[in-house]
């Protein structure tokens, strides 16, 4: 461990924005990841002219920065596996401007999604790629993620919505990156490179982002399927049949056997559930695409059919969806739901596959595991409910998790779908990358010489994720 | 690491819990001591991490970690909120009990008497959790019990009873914003105090272009509990040229202090008082409402800022 010089931190920030005492940065060593480890200190910048201050006292001085949102990353994005400065963004958190004329806003990093929407209602547009952790996500957060949610299927991922941003680089220099007009053919669009690269290339203290009228119109259905194959065969044909839902949600029969248990909603246990939605303004053109899904959900023999537009109904139809992640915590007193393989996309022809591959995976080496997700875009969700006490249950877990990215790759999926890489993916990251390694490298190299900005992450992440880093559970030996 | 358990038989029941708690952070937004200080060590996920701490011997038991989990109002919003269902409030006062024990007592949010303390006795019938005793000599606060609603403070004549730690809810730091609000906004005309169950209906952490705060008619202050609201702290916008004064408390059963019906005492006493002095008493009102009803606390605040509009300045 470097010695930190707390007097040059406490003259950029102030006193009151840092801290060096051990159980405030036992507290700054997680996230929403099985992940743990110590920085060296926490501080608070208010303003882009102390991240720079920062940056450069950090790279002269060779010490690890990891910069921080809300610390919901569930792959251990934040978590500063080599010490180092935790840079907590959240003071930073003005919405600079609404611009209605030319469609962009821009918001210091720190804002939180739903504080950004809410300020943004009152025009009648939003900000769509809202994961379902908007309500403490911070958009810088969400932009090194290249978080999405829900509405990404039709209305796409952060990477779509950032128009431009600036960010404070290694050295302490700042730079404007993309633009403020909704398109640019110049250069290598380094903001989209940006975007995703959880914090390893550069700190985020402004992004421009476009927004989207808020719909008229919603309508949302419901379709139940005897067979996993049934709705897999569903979603590829809605998604072929040249429709755009504004969501399409799988469910799998584990997930609703999950919220069945434990918030007694006494949903039908069938094989698998969609949820689908329109949006739109115009009636007549939500119907069109309603109507759409549904004759598609019959044809694959779907049953038990229901739509909406009412937001009563509609918050009734998605209550099991909604309330899946809290079940699946309070699924069983001894079992942990950790995020390993959680957010893997595939084809969108090889989801039933996905989903049956997960079961059959998570039977074989006793564990519990569930299949669920945003299949509009070919994202898989997955949860592994385990006693994360019991080595046995993380080696179980290590095979099982292989075994899923194995199958990912088979089927020319990807490692992760919105949740990013950090450390508990880095490792199948590694392998379906193989070929581009070097490429990121010379890109971190690049920006990154001294290697100070969050190292050991994505292609830096040690191999062997589960014995090579702290988890912040407590294993019996 | 290994699990070690001892010293802390209390916090030791909840090892699974503390372990399954999947850290999503959804507490942050509900908790008034992290939207104070917005630090992420005052949140209640931090203080269910240093507990998991303490118990796997990860950290000491030291005065720094103990002032976490000493610092609570038991609003109890972060369990309404957990997505885990995990009893936060519950791990904190047991996590109270085994520090107590170690000799560490916060300081945290326990409320305190000074020794300007008449003995008259009042706070101990007025504590709704028994947290107060008289040992013969002085009043004493268990902080195992105490869960700082701040009422005690605010029935005692002689001002002795207190709150070190107000994370923003003391009634000087109250009238101080709410002077400074009504002083710098155009359009400022009305205070809202709510409790902290009112689940206000504002942005929660971040803030808005100049231009677009500049209109604001009113503002909303969070005094944790009705029970903490009185005179002084009700009438202070009105010398700040303020239209009006809203206050938001649980409905009637909902308060687990008994804060609302105080609340609604001395909003009735004051309203006597606006009649006497020829002011329309409903510039100041109290509404009450359900635990996280945004939509309703909003419609109150519209219909009340409609209603002073009507009115215009006190002259």
């Amino acid at each position: 461990m470097k010695t930190i010089d707390q007097t040059v931190l406490k003259n950029i920030v102030g006193e009151n924005n840092i801290k060096t005492d051990p159980s405030d940065l036992y507290a700054y060593g997680s996230d929403a990841s099985v992940h743990h480890a110590f920085p060296w200190a926490v501080v608070r910048p208010e303003n882009t002219a102390q991240v720079q201050e920062i940056l450069k006292y950090a790279n002269q001085n060779l010490i690890p920065v990891i910069p921080r949102g809300s610390g919901s990353g569930m792959c251990g994005q934040t978590v500063p596996i080599h010490g180092g400065i935790v840079l907590d963004m959240k003071r930073m958190n003005k919405i600079l401007e609404i611009n209605l004329a030319d469609v962009y806003c821009r918001v210091q990093p720190g804002v939180i999604d739903d504080d950004l929407n809410l300020a943004l209602k009152q025009y009648g547009v939003f900000y769509p790629p809202t994961p379902a952790s908007s309500r403490i996500a911070t958009i810088g957060g969400e932009i090194s993620n290249n978080a999405s949610g829900v509405r990404s299927v039709k209305y796409g991922a952060t990477r779509d919505a950032v128009l431009g941003m600036k960010v404070v680089l290694a050295n302490g220099d700042l730079v404007t990156l993309g633009t403020r007009t909704r398109v640019e053919a110049s250069g290598y669009q380094l903001h989209k490179l940006m975007v995703g690269s959880e914090g390893t290339l550069g700190v985020i203290v402004e992004a421009t982002l476009s927004f989207v009228p808020l719909p008229e119109f919603r309508c949302m259905g419901i379709a139940n399927f005897d067979s996993l194959q049934d709705a897999g065969e569903t979603i590829g044909d809605i998604m072929a049949s040249g429709t755009i839902p504004s969501m399409l949600e799988l469910v799998d029969s584990v997930a609703i056997k999950a919220v069945n248990k434990t918030m007694n909603l006494g949903l039908k246990e069938v094989a698998a559930a969609l949820i689908f939605e329109a949006d739109g303004m115009v009636r007549e053109a939500v119907d069109y695409e309603i109507n759409k899904m549904t004759a598609i959900c019959k044809k694959h023999r779907g049953k038990d059919i229901r739509s909406s537009y009412d937001s009563k109904e509609r918050a009734k139809i998605f209550l099991g969806r909604k309330k899946l992640f809290p079940a699946l915590s309070k699924y069983d007193d001894n079992l942990a739901s950790t995020s390993l393989a959680d957010d893997m996309a595939v084809p969108y022809s090889k989801m039933a596959e996905m989903a049956g591959k997960i079961h059959e995976i998570a039977d074989r080496h006793n564990i519990v595991m569930t299949a669920y997700g945003h299949c509009g875009s070919g994202c898989m969700h997955t949860k592994i409910l385990m006693d994360t006490r019991r080595k046995d249950q993380w080696a179980s877990a290590k095979k099982a998790i292989t075994e899923v990215y194995e199958f990912v790759r088979s089927v020319n999926g990807t490692t992760s779908a919105e949740h990013g890489i950090g450390l508990s993916k880095a490792q199948a990251f590694k392998i379906e990358k193989s070929d581009s390694l070097n490429m990121l490298a010379a890109i971190k190299t690049a920006l990154d010489p001294n290697n100070i900005l969050n190292p050991g992450k994505i292609s830096q992440a040690p191999e062997n994720w589960v014995t090579a880093t702290n988890l912040r559970y407590s294993v019996n030996s | 690491m290994n699990t070690e358990i001892m010293k802390f038989k209390h916090l030791e029941k909840w090892q699974s819990t503390l372990a399954n708690c999947i850290r999503c952070g959804y507490c942050f937004e509900h908790c008034p001591l992290y939207k104070h200080t917005g630090w992420e060590t005052d949140a209640p996920r931090a203080k269910i991490i240093t507990a998991f701490g303490l118990l796997s011997k990860e950290i000491e038991p030291t005065r720094a970690a103990a002032h976490k989990l000493f610092s609570c109002f038991y609003c109890k919003r972060c369990e309404a909120a957990c997505s885990s269902g995990v009893l936060l409030t519950e791990i904190f006062t047991d996590a109270k009990k085994d520090l107590l024990e170690l000799g560490l007592c916060g300081p945290g949010t326990t409320s305190t008497t000074r020794t300007s303390c008449a003995k008259c006795l009042v706070c101990l019938a007025a504590c709704p959790h028994e947290a107060r005793s008289f040992d013969g000599k002085n009043i004493v606060t268990d902080p195992s019990r105490c869960q700082a609603c701040g009422i005690c403070i605010e029935v005692c004549p002689a001002g002795a009873a207190t709150i070190e730690n107000t994370f923003g809810t003391g009634r000087n730091e109250l009238i101080d914003k709410a002077a400074d609000f009504l002083a710098s906004h155009k359009a400022a005309k009305a205070i809202v105090f709510a409790c902290n169950w009112s689940y206000f209906p504002e942005l929660q952490a971040s803030t808005l272009p100049e231009s677009e705060m500049t209109d604001k008619q009113y503002k909303i202050l969070v005094n944790m509990c009705g029970g903490r609201l009185e005179p002084q702290l009700l009438m202070a916008p009105f010398l700040n040229n303020a239209w009006g004064v809203l206050a938001a408390c649980c409905p009637d059963d909902d308060c687990q202090h008994g804060g609302n019906l105080r609340a609604r005492k001395i909003i009735a006493n004051l309203k006597n008082t606006f009649k006497t002095l020829e002011i329309d008493p409903d510039r100041i009102q109290m509404v009450q409402i359900p635990a996280g009803d945004k939509t309703l606390f909003q419609a109150e605040i519209d219909t009340f800022i409609a209603r002073i509009n009507t009115m215009g300045p006190i002259r």
